[in-house]
């Protein structure tokens, strides 16, 4: 049924339920499965350039150590995880890779960093589910 | 006059919880500690001191030598003209189109209305780097070309603001004279600084940046003019020196986000009445929106010409309309010279502070660029996604022969 499985993955608690499930979908169907961590780059109000480097530099960091233990967590279910990182915007992102990589399904977490400024603004789950190109699976946590 | 450590517990206890608060929403902290200024100033009757405005104003010197020598001094130097065109017109077309509508709309007298004219007239550095590094602009040549546009920019509001109102005698003469000098020769006086004592517990060197900032500044204002004029040229002319020695700009930093800065944005935001806000709502959206206005006529059609794709730079012009750091020190500036009163400074300090997120937020809804140039951050080290790889390379190869 699925062939290919593209897993937005920022190591929040939403993002890893998201996950587990595309992990056992994949081993299920057998698919192809890779995750998305986008770092998304601060600009609302920013100051200074040291902000927007020393923020960058966190989240690489954070994202290459989550991104480690996702692929073990994989590899201990029998299936192989290609992890990508970019930069940008993180339902932007999802939706493009999901088009250009021709993905049959996308797996979201319900809630993931998009915190205080989700309740305002939609979270990444609200506008890719909106936007995107193929079947979206929203996992609840 | 109140307990001094009780006064500075409470402003650095504020500080605190701006940080935190920053932390939590992704947002600046100097924003931040404007917004809990403003709070404070209105509900807890946060009062300043001479002891805390000297402390603001060292702050707002320290930044804005920082700000300064955040440059890339190559950068500017290779594209010299074209940042010189499009970072004059950014600040020129705002200036002008604030300044004349403060003047003949607000009915602001011509001092006034120049205050406007200059605290509308900066843009954010720290936006548009965020959006160059994003689109990983920030790696081409048309990227770098903008931010160094953007330090011409505020180099304009801040030559103003330190001209304008400047006494036209002796002493301005001895400030300009001086000050050229000593931007001859910074260069290879810190140099020698740092070779001979650098890198001492004393912190010889920052102590010396601090003397030349602080003596500069002294001239400046005995010339009645600013002290952060000199202390962004310092900034510029430091920044080379700063490219190879990281470590002393990260302690001048610590030294100015820990323990200054703090004290200038709370003040800044302190003088803000909200009463004044709400009986100015419409001046205030009015001066967002010319600054927004007078910055797209001014700046977007030369991103055009100098190779912007028109969405990318429909998206670096909005962005180029935001500001913070220099819209404040501006107002402050006047507010703190009796230029301006209370309700003026409160309609352009929010105006300021809307401009820090209104352009950000257009930008973001209705001119994101596409992202296929969206480079791969440097912790990837998996093979991209399935598709990609040949168009990330043509593009990557695109650039580089760019």
């Amino acid at each position: 049924m699925y062939r290919k499985i593209l897993v937005g993955f920022d190591g929040s608690p939403g993002a890893q339920a998201a996950l587990r499930h595309a992990i056992e979908l994949a081993r299920l169907f057998g698919a192809e499965l890779w995750s998305l961590s986008v770092i998304e780059i601060p600009q609302w109000g920013t100051a200074t350039i040291a902000e927007i480097d020393e923020q960058r530099r966190i989240v690489e960091q954070e994202l290459s150590t989550l991104q480690e233990a996702a692929h073990q967590q994989a590899t201990e279910f029998g299936v192989e995880l290609h992890t990508v990182t970019r930069m940008g915007h993180p339902a932007q992102l999802l939706v493009q890779e999901a088009q250009r990589g021709a993905f049959d399904l996308l797996v979201i977490g319900h809630s993931g960093r998009s915190g205080v400024w989700g309740v305002f603004l939609g979270t990444t789950a609200d506008k890719v589910v909106r936007h995107a190109p193929c079947s979206v699976l929203v996992v609840r946590w | 006059m109140a307990n001094i450590w009780a006064t500075a517990a409470l402003w650095i206890g504020l500080a605190f919880l701006a940080s935190i608060i920053s932390i939590r929403l992704g947002l600046s902290v100097a924003l931040v500690e404007i917004l809990v200024g403003i709070v404070a100033g209105n509900t807890l009757g946060l009062q300043t001191d001479t002891w805390i405005n000297a402390l603001a104003s060292f702050g707002a010197v320290v930044l804005t030598f920082l700000a300064g020598a955040e440059i890339e001094p190559e950068a500017l130097r290779r594209h010299l003209k074209a940042s010189l065109a499009i970072g004059f017109a950014g600040f020129l077309a705002p200036f002008l189109g604030a300044t004349a509508f403060t003047r003949f709309v607000a009915g602001w007298s011509w001092p006034q209305a120049w205050i406007g004219g200059l605290a509308l007239s900066t843009t954010s550095v720290a936006v548009v780097y965020a959006v160059m590094v994003e689109t990983g602009l920030n790696e081409t040549d048309i990227g770098k070309l903008i931010l160094a546009a953007c330090f011409v920019n505020d180099l304009g509001t801040v030559l103003a603001l330190g001209l304008l109102f400047a006494n036209y005698d002796l002493h301005l003469v001895v400030f300009v004279v001086v000050t050229a000098v000593t931007l001859f020769l910074l260069g290879r006086v810190t140099r020698f600084v740092i070779a001979a004592w650098g890198n001492r517990v004393s912190e010889p060197e920052v102590k010396f940046l601090l003397l030349v900032l602080f003596f500069l500044g002294w001239l400046a204002t005995i010339a009645k003019s600013e002290a952060v004029l000199p202390a962004y040229l310092v900034g510029l002319a430091i920044a080379e020196i700063f490219t190879h020695h990281r470590p002393l700009m990260l302690r001048l930093r610590t030294l100015a986000f820990a323990l200054l800065t703090p004290w200038y944005f709370l003040k800044a935001g302190l003088y803000v009445s909200l009463p004044a806000l709400v009986s100015s709502i419409g001046l205030i959206v009015a001066l967002l929106l010319v600054k927004m206005v007078t910055k797209l006529l001014g700046v977007g059609p030369l991103t055009l010409v100098f190779g912007l794709e028109r969405r990318t730079s429909a998206y670096t012009t909005l962005l180029m309309s935001t500001g913070l750091t220099f819209g404040t020190i501006s107002a402050l500036f006047g507010l703190n010279n009796g230029i301006i009163d209370r309700t003026q400074y409160t309609a352009l300090v929010t105006a300021v502070i809307a401009s820090a997120l209104v352009p950000t937020w257009i930008a973001q809804t209705w001119f994101l660029p596409r992202t296929e140039e969206t480079p791969r951050a440097p912790a990837d080290t998996a093979a991209p996604l399935p598709g990609v790889e040949t168009e990330l390379v043509a593009e990557r190869a695109t650039r580089e022969d760019g």
